[in-house]
């Protein structure tokens, strides 16, 4: 209790630099939860996106009954499918007449069907990672009755793409950040120390251990951490309030964006573990 | 009580002790003296382990100070209690929150605290300045302060370097006064002066310290 009085007395005392200290953890919490959200938000977007997509499977022409049966058969029995309807040329026929209207004269030019015989594969919507439908589409296609695969590869991975790099950027500014806010704890406590060194003296004289000298200064960089935290919380809240709610109202588009509000709690938590470790590494190497 | 044989100490090549040794029983209270620069805040140094001897051996409070590992010097810190010329309180503390920092660092619950701040305060005629601030008092009344707050703890050993070094007269003697109070009830007393009229009529033992050798040892 007596470190606590002693740490909150210091920071009452030092309050410039300490509400700097906190402001700037602040915005640097915020800012690495703007990133975190950003790639949660891909994240959750493309979970799905294998749900979305039908595969398209192409049957050689004149492949025979027997043949048909036993690629339904194999494409069923895969884990990763959920289902699978065959389509005959006839039928794709009649559904390209009905999607074109009237602009179906295009197809009174061919004398034949220029269709083919194919099936539309449904993915599962959850677990199945974009790897397996990868996986998946090669089985098909090294199928002898198996003319060709269509799924709209390059647009998969273009997203795909783009969320690895996502992933990335937000590890990167996730680390570079997580440093930032350790350093501006490891050179507040450490300057704080310094100032203390008289006091410290006189403690060590009268025969304080090094962990009654350490404690408060351990509680002290916690404790902006913790403010730091907070004000990032509240710079989220106002961010929630006066611009997302806003933006999801007027540009219904953006709807599928979701804030998890966890982090209102989270961020004075790792505000304090930031802080904590900083003030750990600043006292680390001193000899009291 | 206090024991020191053969103690040597040089600084870059600088000798600061020689060779020194010394003894001062349990219950006594014994001078050093010598002009600047003999050795005796090096003496002084040693003997509350803020630094080690380079040969020889310290005896304190009951331990041998060369065996004692580092993180019990704060253990036997508790049981030597030092004054300074310059005070050392904490100018930003009450004089209570000064004596009772000793008590606090050795998590006394605080209604101990209490008690054991306002006995030393009356013991050295303070208790009125209780709520007062170091720099709203006087050299001598801030030296006072010093002492109570070394007393609190109840050590067995005291250290005094230069504690009337800056006081007037009637200061010294307030000071000597108290000193002398406090040895009567057992507890052993080292003072570093250059004041003769300090340790005159007063000490049994008096070590005179020369350019980091010990010259003489008088009984007074």
């Amino acid at each position: 209790m007596f470190s606590l009085k002693l740490a909150f007395q210091s920071i009452v005392r030092e309050k410039w630099m300490n509400l700097l200290s906190m402001l700037s953890i602040g915005v640097m919490l915020f800012i690495l939860v703007a990133v975190a959200i950003i790639v949660y938000n891909v994240e959750k977007l493309t979970v799905r996106l294998p749900e979305r997509l039908t595969v398209m499977v192409i049957l050689k022409e004149g492949v025979t009954s027997e043949e048909n049966k036993s690629v339904l058969a194999a494409i069923k029995a895969d884990p990763a499918v959920k289902s699978i309807v065959f389509v005959s040329k006839e039928k794709a026929l009649d559904d390209l007449k009905k999607s074109l209207k009237k602009d179906d004269f295009i197809l009174k030019g061919f004398v034949e069907n220029p269709l083919f015989d194919s099936f539309d594969v449904k993915i599962k919507s959850e677990g199945i990672r974009i790897d397996e439908v990868k996986r998946l589409i090669q089985k098909i296609k090294s199928m002898k009755a198996v003319e060709d695969v269509e799924y709209g590869e390059l647009l998969m991975d273009s997203i795909y793409a783009l969320k690895r790099g996502l992933r990335a950027l937000g590890l990167s500014i996730g680390i570079i950040f997580v440093c930032s806010v350790t350093f501006i704890c490891y050179t507040t406590v450490k300057i704080l120390f310094y100032r203390h060194r008289d006091e410290i003296e006189v403690y060590k004289l009268l025969g304080a251990t090094r962990w009654f000298v350490r404690a408060p200064f351990f509680l002290e960089g916690s404790i902006i951490g913790i403010f730091g935290g907070v004000l990032g919380s509240g710079m989220l809240m106002g961010f929630y309030h006066y611009f997302f709610r806003r933006l999801v109202t007027d540009i219904p588009m953006f709807a599928f964006i979701s804030i998890p509000l966890q982090f209102l709690y989270l961020l004075p938590v790792c505000g304090m573990l930031l802080g904590l470790g900083g003030s750990v590494l600043a006292l680390g190497r001193l000899k009291y | 009580m206090i024991e020191l044989e053969n103690v040597s100490k040089t600084f870059g090549g600088q000798v600061a002790l020689s060779n020194v040794s010394l003894k001062v029983e349990r219950g006594d209270m014994a001078f050093i003296t010598g002009p600047s620069g003999a050795g005796k805040t090096t003496l002084f140094k040693l003997l509350y382990l803020a630094d080690k001897p380079d040969t020889g051996t310290i005896t304190i409070a009951g331990c041998n100070a060369a065996d004692v590992k580092s993180s019990y010097i704060p253990l036997l810190r508790r049981n030597i209690g030092v004054v300074f010329q310059d005070f050392k309180l904490l100018n930003n503390k009450t004089v209570y929150d000064n004596i009772a920092l000793t008590l606090r660092i050795r998590g006394f619950m605080e209604r101990e605290i209490k008690e054991r701040v306002h006995s030393v305060l009356k013991m050295v005629n303070l208790r009125h300045k209780v709520d007062n601030y170091p720099l709203t008092l006087s050299g001598g009344e801030q030296q006072r302060i010093t002492i109570a707050r070394s007393i609190v703890g109840e050590p067995t050993v005291m250290l005094a370097d230069e504690p009337t070094g800056n006081l007037d007269e009637e200061n010294e003697k307030e000071i000597m006064r108290i000193f002398k109070q406090i040895n009567a009830k057992g507890t052993t007393i080292l003072i570093a002066t250059h004041n003769r009229m300090l340790y005159k009529n007063t000490a049994r033992k008096v070590f005179t310290l020369e350019t980091g050798q010990l010259k003489d040892e008088e009984e007074e």
